[in-house]
């Protein structure tokens, strides 16, 4: 009984009620202090193969040799086709998969995205596994352009005369497709659409020809000319589509293929030169968490990953003494491993974080600090949700319990249960009666409302986005002042009212970023953090005395009565500080953090929403679902929430 | 509908006969395969043809079937009915691959020097070549691509006939090909110009030699009656679709089959959305078959269905359409599915591999016998059985090193829970202060106690040295 009593007076403990604004900030402090900690060799781990049937760089490999004169001559071909037309072209790489002997068909597409067509057609062709069922296929992927626009001259060429080479084998258990789509996002994105019969027919054609189940796929991008370009390191790309990652085995197998066969480096996330340190595993790992975060494609490889086909993109980078063939047999050997494959690729982790080509971080490890961001939120809704139910006045807690008299000419009131009999004071059993449909009205209402932009910048032509992104903008920044007025004015919300706003559009968020933390875990930590002001906007508003002290004196304002006893007891002190909030809440709004990110990357903004509706289009990445109908919608009711509190409402 | 006994069976007996259709949709080759194979041949490949059917070389093939028909003969004179049994092994070669030797069948590059070139190409020089099509026919013989010549003829009659020639070659007679035999051989070529045949001796090994050589003719290659193609749709743990698509590539007749689909009871198709669609293929058509062809279009191309639903862990689904299907044309079979869960034992120990599905099986109706198959009491000669490739069906697959870590939690559990139980079962609680061995008294018992102890020791020391 002590004990109950104990923990409800300390239910009411102001000191308790002061903590979770302190809670919340430690827990995002551990939370990216733990994303600090990931980089230290106690942490991570060293990479390793899990799966045994891959048997990575078991084998010897013959490409080379007269294969070589081969592919010179087809990247001769390549060149020569570097300036004619769609058709000519597919006809003429066509013809050359058909003189080795493979099934050859090409495909037709079309995108409309930020008001601009992307069209192509892909080419492509199958070997039929002499010892397969034709029920498993891999793919060996050339995309004619790559990511940068470059034409990939010495990777069409080495596909080419891989398809030839392959063909000798008679060891393949898989099928092998060699595809050569047009660009690297929208060709293979509809290439792997139509290959799962997921595409749209009217502007995607089927394919003529298909295999069996996509096992793996293996893109190259060598973007050397007709004269060759001797490369220093093989960057190898993974990411794909909305932070989901290929099979770690793959990415390993390809790493101990290229580092321990055939002695070429890797490095990942465009870290040139990594001498494994802790600040540039650090940096690799932010880089591959933004990456992740932004869940845009990064290759021709990251369409697959959606339809659970393990892929990666071979990217050669730098001056250094490795040539095609190096490259070549690199390909040769991780595809003899991939033959080697009886199950889909399974056994190793599938949630990670890269640090260096061969050391990683697993999801048990790093995942707590996502949790732990998005647990602040859940902290400081619970707060708010306890702070609206207090009652308005003081309880005398504590009085009672040394001092039997005293308690006893309080009000107390007698409760009686199983048999026992307490006397507990009635201010303590006092209900405060919540009045919640306005606040979840007005929540519903921003969640909604953060479909309009998603709808305008996913609709909009890539011409006026910059526009409309400014003039969004400046909505965001007046939009929650004029939304505090009109709601004062119509509504006149009490400040139980304003806080159980905040408690709920907090609740929300800290629900989303934790369900987000399992399946995208970098863009949950990233909106966590970007978003980590509005779970402590709340605490900085009612830190000012007059919002925890409630409706009592002036109702005669007609308006929230906390504000007028706000400025009767603070004065315009309470208003100003509540305006540099506003204003410091502005700073940290989407818009403004997109507007510096661009301008710290050195983007235009425009360039960049366009790149995001094509993303959203034409590969469904939901980034920008995230931001508009969690992020935004967050920051826009805490806005609202301190706009009230900073005009005095 | 789709398969039928043949032979010839008495009314009586076709009454006790049952059609069993099983299908094993997977099975990794092994060269073993094929002796039990070869048993079942009177000269068990020591002699004829299949003397050159090495296991290496038959699975090593880019494609390779295998079949064995049993049926009933009766002939007409009223004699007892023997039982015919038809052993067939087909094989596509790749005959620069099968070349290569035994033991060395890398694929090595050619010799630089070996290279045929395209002249023609500017940039044609010491380092680059853009090799140029065969257009020669290759040259090869048995013993280069099998390994071994034949060993003899495995004679099954002694009459001089159709049936005494046993090994025979379908190439243009143009084609030079030199026979390589100890003993005379009776070569006898064919009047449609391309099928030659040898009758052999026993005991001798025989040899085909083809060398090199530029043709004017080819071969010309019988066209199929229908194209089949048969894939899986759509992606995910829950549902998926199966297409098959089906061409008529002739442009004046119709085609009547029929389809057959047994489907795992794991797979789970919804018959509702079954759709057959006709569209007219691509190829340009001459104008007099567009306007009759629009008429057909129109009409379901489902003649019959025939269709027995799955139970759960008894049988598949059976799923038997007749089809027709206009010249010039492509049919579209669609329908979706969903998959089930199984119980954790009965996946297989390569469960992320996904489960087999079998192929469709497909019989070419030829339109006189249709009207009489569809019925079925026809008793057809040989049809003619087309089959689609088996697909992988990825199923929802548990993590199953879960219930490893589950068992290992578990038992932690168990084993505190038990640990402390028993702890508690077989400790006796006494109070503090009624416990004996605590306290000055004790102590001072135990000084007593251990004084004892010493001295009874060094008693039965004093006692053993007397």
């Amino acid at each position: 009984m002590s004990l109950l009593s104990a923990l409800l007076a300390l239910r009411r403990d102001p000191r308790i009620l002061r903590l979770p604004p302190y809670v919340s900030a430690l827990c995002i402090l551990i939370g990216v202090g733990w994303l600090l900690l990931l980089p230290l060799n106690e942490y991570s781990r060293q990479t390793y193969v899990s799966e045994n049937a891959i048997l990575p760089g078991q084998v010897h490999t013959y490409f080379g040799g007269s294969e070589h004169n081969i592919f010179r001559a087809y990247r001769h071909e390549v060149a020569g086709l570097a300036e004619s037309s769609e058709e000519e072209r597919v006809g003429k790489l066509g013809d050359i998969f058909r003189s080795s002997g493979l099934k050859v068909a090409a495909q037709k597409y079309e995108y409309t995205a930020a008001g601009r067509n992307t069209t192509g057609k892909n080419v492509y062709a199958i070997l039929q596994g002499p010892r397969a069922d034709a029920t498993e296929a891999v793919v060996l992927i050339a995309a004619w352009r790559n990511m940068d626009g470059v034409l990939n001259q010495s990777g069409v060429a080495l596909v080419l005369t891989l398809a030839r080479y392959f063909k000798r084998w008679s060891v393949w258990s898989k099928d092998i497709i060699f595809l050569i789509p047009s660009d690297s996002t929208a060709g293979p994105q509809a290439w792997v659409d139509a290959y799962h019969s997921g595409h749209d027919p009217e502007t995607i054609e089927s394919l003529p020809l298909k295999s069996g189940a996509l096992q793996a796929a293996v893109a190259v991008d060598y973007p050397a000319g007709p004269w060759g370009h001797r490369f220093d390191k093989l960057h190898i790309i993974y990411d794909g589509i909305n932070g989901q990652l290929p099979n770690l085995d793959l990415f390993n197998t390809a790493v101990s293929i290229a580092s321990g066969q055939m002695g070429i480096g890797c490095t990942i996330q465009r870290m040139w030169n990594h001498r494994d340190t802790y600040s540039e595993r650090l940096q690799t790992m932010l880089r591959g968490m933004l990456s992740a975060g932004l869940g845009h494609a990064t290759g021709p490889h990251s369409s697959f990953i959606p339809y659970h086909v393990d892929a990666i993109t071979l990217q050669t980078v730098g001056d250094g003494w490795h040539d095609e063939m190096s490259l070549g047999r690199t390909v040769e050997s991780l595809f003899r491993s991939l033959n080697n494959l009886l199950e889909h690729l399974h056994q190793s982790f599938f949630l990670y974080l890269l640090m260096h080509a061969n050391r990683f971080v697993s999801i048990g490890t790093y995942l707590p600090s996502a949790m732990l961001v998005a647990v602040s939120f859940t902290i400081a809704s619970i707060a708010l949700w306890v702070q609206s139910g207090q009652p308005t006045e003081k309880a005398t807690v504590g009085v009672w319990h040394s001092d039997e008299a005293d308690a006893k000419e309080q009000d107390v009131t007698v409760v009686e249960q199983d048999g026992m009999t307490a006397l507990i004071s009635t201010a303590e059993l006092k209900v405060v009666e919540r009045h919640m449909l306005l606040p979840i009205a007005f929540v519903s209402a921003a969640h909604f409302l953060g479909l309009l932009p998603l709808y305008v910048f996913t609709r909009a032509s890539a011409t006026t986005l910059t526009t409309t992104f400014y003039a969004f903008a400046t909505s965001t920044a007046l939009l929650p002042a004029l939304s505090a007025v009109a709601l004062s004015r119509l509504f006149a919300p009490t400040s139980q009212q304003w806080a159980l706003t905040a408690c709920f559009s907090l609740l929300l968020l800290g629900l989303f970023l934790s369900a987000l933390a399992t399946l995208n875990f970098s863009l949950a930590i990233l909106v966590g953090v970007l978003g980590s002001p509005l779970c402590l906007v709340p605490a900085l508003i009612t830190s000012t005395p007059s919002r925890t002290s409630v409706p009592s004196t002036s109702v005669a304002a007609g308006a929230d009565t906390s504000s007028s006893h706000r400025t009767t007891s603070t004065g315009i002190g309470g208003s100003v500080a509540n305006v540099t909030l506003y204003v410091l809440l502005l700073a940290a709004s989407p818009p403004a953090l997109l507007l510096a990110a661009c301008h710290y990357w050195n983007a235009n903004v425009g360039a960049v929403l366009a790149a995001a509706g094509t993303a959203w289009h034409v590969q469904g990445a939901w980034t920008g679902v995230v931001v508009c109908l969690v992020w935004w919608p967050a920051w826009f009711v805490a806005a609202v929430g301190v706009a009230a509190g900073g005009l005095g409402l | 509908m789709t398969f039928e006994p043949e032979g010839t069976h008495s009314n009586a007996s076709m009454r006790n006969l049952h059609l069993l259709h099983g299908t094993l949709p997977h099975e990794v080759v092994c060269t073993e395969n094929l002796t039990p194979f070869l048993k079942l041949l009177p000269c068990k490949g020591k002699a004829g043809i299949s003397s050159l059917l090495d296991g290496h070389k038959l699975f090593d093939a880019n494609w390779q079937t295998m079949a064995v028909d049993v049926k009933p003969v009766c002939p007409e004179d009223g004699t007892e009915c023997i039982l015919q049994i038809e052993q067939t092994v087909d094989m596509v070669l790749d005959i620069e691959r099968s070349k290569r030797p035994r033991d060395n069948p890398m694929p090595r590059p050619i010799p630089t020097e070996d290279l045929v070139c395209d002249n023609s190409k500017p940039y044609h020089g010491g380092d680059s070549c853009f090799p140029l099509d065969r257009t020669s026919e290759m040259s090869w013989s048995l013993n280069k691509v099998f390994g071994r010549p034949l060993k003899g003829s495995c004679p099954l009659t002694t009459e001089d006939g159709r049936d005494s020639e046993t090994v025979c070659i379908n190439v243009p007679h143009e084609r030079e090909v030199q026979e390589r035999t100890a003993a005379d051989l009776v070569k006898k070529e064919h009047e449609d110009g391309y099928l030659r045949c040898y009758k052999i001796s026993p005991n001798l090994d025989f040899d085909l030699i083809l060398p090199e050589q530029y043709l004017s003719s080819n071969l010309p290659l019988s066209h199929p009656s229908l194209h089949a193609f048969r894939s899986i749709t759509g992606h995910g743990q829950e549902r998926g679709g199966v297409r098959a698509i089906l061409t008529n590539p002739s442009l004046t007749s119709p085609v009547r089959f029929v389809y057959l689909e047994s489907l795992p009871w794991f797979m789970k198709p919804y018959l509702h959305t079954l759709r057959a669609t006709i569209s007219s293929s691509t190829a340009p058509l001459p104008d007099q078959y567009l306007e009759p062809q629009q008429a057909p279009n129109t009409a379901d191309p489902i003649k019959q269905m025939y269709y027995r639903p799955a139970v759960d862990r008894h049988r598949g689904t059976h799923l038997e359409l007749l089809l027709e299907l206009p010249p010039a044309s492509t049919l579209t079979l669609t329908y979706d599915f969903e998959k089930s869960l199984l119980r954790y034992t009965e996946y297989p120990p390569d469960a992320n591999r996904g489960f087999d599905v079998a192929p469709a099986v497909i019989r070419l109706l030829s339109s006189s016998s249709s009207s009489s198959s569809s019925n079925g009491s026809s008793l057809l000669g040989a049809s003619e059985y087309l089959r689609t490739t088996s697909l992988l069906l990825p199923l929802p697959t548990p993590d199953f090193s879960m219930p490893y870590n589950v068992i290992i939690l578990t038992s932690t559990v168990m084993a505190l829970a038990f640990g402390s139980i028993f702890n508690i079962l077989v400790r006796r609680f006494v109070a503090a202060d009624e416990a004996p061995g605590y306290g000055l008294v004790s102590l001072k018992g135990r000084i007593w106690a251990l004084a004892q102890r010493l001295k009874a020791r060094l008693r039965g020391k004093g006692a053993k040295d007397e």
